[in-house]
């Protein structure tokens, strides 16, 4: 359970930075734009849907008890997959590259970059 | 939060007399957006007038071909009523998605509409479905109550009593929502009427506006073909980190389509 629940939270936690949160500042002053959740996109339970996990059990050479932590597992590899995803979905129409976070803002201006390179 | 004094009339006319020749007291519905400024000291009202005991505000009537909404009535009882799901399901739909829980729970269309911050989703219904807009001294047609960025045509200390909003012959909203806040960062109501089609909205702009060539072009054929290829200048729209002017210049037509497909349903 407790495994569960930190991979979940782990999952979610890079959806979030793949998809969500970004600390953006003004570049003229400085000030701290994302500064409030009014702002600052923190993924919530409604974000995604419950995860079903598989397990690969290996224990750690390295201490007695062959234990190792969990809690950053999910937060590891879920930026990268979801990245992936994003440009998996885009490369047909061209899109080569999306800035993280892959805001839909982030997404429309490269869908655009291509069009506009299409057009040309 | 500075000092203030508190007060909570139980009728409209005492609210109105706490408020006469005091410009620096200010009236509370929900507090959704009153308390966080109170609380940021972005504001610092001389009297804080808490309209919660006033039940006379509160409450929704149909009359006629109108639906008339209490200005203190929560997001969540217009979201819910059976009243507004069955006369003008696109208001208890734009409703329902109006924040969150919690917000919905505290939120008043009063505060909301006083308010009129730029994204907020009731100024796209009251404009789209022509709603006549009612204070304590007199009634005010939905074109000439918004007026710009958080300002309106209220005076000092008149107060929203109730907002009547006829029915509508076909009627949807689309809302784009800001990704954090969950307000609007586009959202388009559609409504044909009686009184012909309105195209009202809300989080591009600095208030609420209508798109006289969507309206010209749904009045002559009711569906999303017809908008197609009408653009939206991103002139003296909103931009923010979430949406540049462009984007949301594109939202509009995205969202408004989408509204006029939901309408059709
Ligand atoms: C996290 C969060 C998310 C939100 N998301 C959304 C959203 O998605 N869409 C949206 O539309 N809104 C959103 N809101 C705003 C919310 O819906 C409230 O409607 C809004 O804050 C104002 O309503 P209120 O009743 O809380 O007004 P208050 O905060 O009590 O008052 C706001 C202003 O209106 C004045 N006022 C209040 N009542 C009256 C009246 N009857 N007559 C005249 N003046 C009056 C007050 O003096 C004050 O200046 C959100 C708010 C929060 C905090």
């Amino acid at each position: 359970m407790i495994v569960e629940g930190q991979v979940h939270g782990g999952i979610v936690q890079g959806v979030g930075q793949a998809l969500m949160e970004a600390a953006v500042y003004d570049k003229s002053t400085g000030q701290l734009t994302s500064g409030s959740y009014m702002d600052y996109t923190m993924p919530r339970a409604d974000t995604v849907p419950s995860f079903k996990l598989g397990y690969k059990v290996t224990p750690c050479p390295h201490n007695p008890l062959g234990v190792k932590g969990c809690g950053e597992a999910g937060a590891i590899a879920s930026p990268a997959a979801v990245m992936n995803a994003v440009h998996d979905a885009l490369g047909p129409i061209g899109v080569k590259h999306v800035e993280m976070p892959a805001t839909p803002l982030n997404v429309w201006q490269s869908i655009q970059g291509t069009h506009r390179a299409a057009a040309a | 939060m500075y000092d203030f004094a508190y007060h909570r009339p139980k009728s409209l006319a005492d609210a109105v007399n706490m408020l006469k020749g005091k410009p620096e007291a200010r009236a509370m519905s929900g507090g959704m957006t009153l308390i966080p400024t109170l609380k940021q000291r972005l504001a610092k009202p001389s009297d804080v007038v808490d309209l919660a005991g006033i039940k006379e505000l509160a409450g929704i009537k149909v009359e006629g071909n109108n639906v008339t909404i209490g200005g203190m009535t929560k997001h969540a009882d217009v979201a819910t009523s059976a009243d507004v799901k069955s006369n003008i399901p696109a208001l208890a739909y734009l409703a329902g998605h109006i924040g969150d829980p919690q917000v919905r729970n505290r939120g008043t269309m009063g505060g909301s509409v006083a308010n009129n911050d730029p994204a907020a989703d009731y100024p796209a219904a009251v404009v789209a479905l022509n709603a006549t807009v009612t204070t304590n001294t007199r009634k005010v047609p939905a074109d000439s109550f918004f007026k710009g960025l958080f300002e309106t045509a209220l005076g000092e200390g008149e107060l929203i009593t109730s907002i009547s909003f006829p029915k509508a012959e076909k009627a949807a909203y689309m809302k784009f929502p800001n990704p954090a806040s969950r307000y609007a960062m586009v959202g388009v109501f559609v409504a044909k009427t009686a009184g012909g089609v309105r195209v009202a909205v809300t989080g591009a702009g600095p208030s609420v506006f209508r798109v006289k060539a969507m309206e010209d072009a749904l009045a002559k054929n009711f569906s999303s073909a017809a908008i197609k290829d009408i653009k939206i200048p991103a002139d003296g729209l909103n931009s923010d980190i979430h949406g540049s002017a462009e984007y949301r210049a594109h939202l509009v037509g995205v969202m408004a389509r989408r509204a006029v497909d939901a309408a059709n349903k």
